[in-house]
């Protein structure tokens, strides 16, 4: 249990360091932060975020998955269940 | 909560970057048309440049008399699918120059060239076993395409061999069909794909490749058959989308492929048969322009060299051009208030080009794409230069009160 959350931790660390770039307001990132409503992130760069986040874990995160993901708690989910599908 | 708050933000971002200026760069209207390059815009002569006119074909002579006949003959529409009552004998026709042209065995003639590549990647790929790869900066109709399609859809990076080579490998044994999407010449900024290496990549993974080549038809290649010919590998190119709107100067669009199957794609693609047929005055231009292309390179030539005129003026200029040289000449600007105003500088100048500002451009940038045509005369040119100097001093000026 212990180990999960700590990759957890890592994994949210993770996206954390590669949205701050596109942080323009500075607000502050939790696993409730919406990307596109809190960050106005537009689409497209959500996008490259993920394209990112897939050379990192060296795991394919499909369009399709993206859309339906809204905060970065989401993300963090959904990077665990491929990870552990992809593996 | 009602439907129209979703665009509030987007609005408030336009109408104040509107009031500045006071003219609104995606509402222009063409008044009059002067020729190939050349508008009547609020009773002023604006030099067109930001067009896909690549071969300046809108008013050839022939093309022209080609679509008067084939109005008088077969009247002003179709008014019916392809599927139905509107595949006439010059839809065949075209369907059969253009196989012929580009050197497959089969091609389908679309309404346009965004249902072209939507009812291809719509009809060939399907979930839950199908799997699409798309090119990152990929235009919109490849992304709807996939959308139409429903299949899982996974984008690699821009002209990036490896990495598609990575996002394939990853693919579970459970994936049936693998699609790969790319295009030839990108719109935007007028980069060229690695397109012989891109095919390379899907076919060792027994992917298929559709290779879009929308804006490079007509342009590249000794014979302008595209990207894939200058690279030695149009016969490798699984489906070649492209369309009647840029090079062939009509509106329409097609899929071209060796595979025999692609005459199923005629009774499943949606957006081929639920749309009515291109007109045949359409039809009869987009046959004509073809034509002209097939007889005659001079008119790639002096794309070229206009190309190569302005792609070197901009550089001694000084402006930080999106792409090596192409007949799409992209100038990056610090973000979308100076793109806003530099348009209008130009319009003011007398040039049209294109504004494209995010998340309608990779990598959020902002950008004044020029697109020059074979029709271009020295004496557009002279003002399209001309106009770009002055715009570059100004740029000057302000970066040094700055």
């Amino acid at each position: 249990m212990s180990s999960i959350q700590e990759d957890d931790d890592l994994v949210f660390r993770k996206i954390c360091s590669l949205i701050e770039p596109l942080n323009d307001k500075g607000a502050k990132l939790t696993r409730d932060t919406d990307l596109i409503a809190d960050l106005e992130i537009d689409s497209v760069a959500v996008l490259d975020v993920v394209m990112d986040i897939e050379d990192n874990y060296d795991i394919s995160i499909p369009v399709n998955t993206i859309s339906e993901m809204k905060t970065i708690g989401e993300l963090v989910d959904a990077i665990h269940a491929i990870k552990k599908e992809q593996s | 909560m009602s439907l129209f708050d979703k665009f509030q933000n987007t609005a408030t971002l336009y109408n104040s970057l509107l009031e500045e200026t006071g003219r609104d760069p995606f509402g222009v209207s063409m008044d009059e048309m002067k020729g190939p390059t050349r508008a009547m815009v609020k009773g002023k002569e604006i030099v067109l440049a930001g067009t896909n006119n690549y071969l300046g074909l809108t008013y050839d002579d022939a093309a022209i008399a080609a679509a008067k006949e084939a109005l008088e003959q077969s009247g002003t529409g179709t008014t019916g699918s392809r599927f139905a009552n509107g595949t006439y004998a010059g839809h065949r026709q075209l369907e059969e120059d253009l196989a012929a042209f580009l050197g497959y065995k089969h091609c389908m003639v679309f309404s346009t060239g965004y249902q072209a590549n939507l009812g291809a990647i719509a009809a060939l790929a399907q979930p839950p076993h199908d799997v699409i790869l798309i090119d990152a900066d990929c235009h919109a109709c490849i992304y709807d395409g996939c959308q139409l399609s429903g299949a899982e859809t996974i984008r690699f990076r821009h002209n990036d061999p490896t990495s598609l080579d990575k996002r394939l490998s990853r693919l579970g044994d459970d994936v049936k069909g693998k699609l790969v999407c790319f295009e030839g010449m990108y719109s935007m900024f007028g980069d060229v794909a690695p397109v012989k290496e891109l095919v390379e990549v899907a076919h060792k993974h027994g992917a298929y490749a559709l290779l879009d080549e929308a804006h490079s038809f007509g342009v590249f290649g000794d014979h302008g058959r595209g990207v894939c010919e200058r690279d030695g590998v149009l016969d490798d190119v699984d489906f070649y989308t492209g369309t009647f709107s840029k090079s062939l100067a009509s509106i329409g669009g097609f899929v071209a492929s060796n595979h025999p199957e692609l005459e199923f794609l005629r009774f499943s693609s949606r957006p081929y048969m639920f749309t009515a047929s291109p007109s045949p005055a359409n039809i009869a231009a987009a046959s004509a322009a073809l034509a002209r292309l097939k007889a005659d390179d001079s008119m790639r030539t002096a794309l070229w060299d206009n190309a190569k005129r302005v792609h070197a003026a901009f550089t001694q200029l000084g402006f930080d051009l999106a792409a090596p040289m192409s007949p799409v000449i992209a100038v990056k600007l610090s973000g979308r208030e100076e793109a806003f105003m530099a348009w209008n500088f130009l319009m003011e100048h007398g040039v049209y080009v294109n504004l494209a500002i995010p998340p309608g451009t990779p990598n959020a940038t902002s950008i004044l794409r020029l697109s020059v045509s074979a029709a271009h005369t020295n004496e557009d040119l002279d003002a399209i230069i001309n106009a770009y100097t002055a715009l570059s001093e100004l740029l000057s000026e302000k970066a040094a009160h700055a």
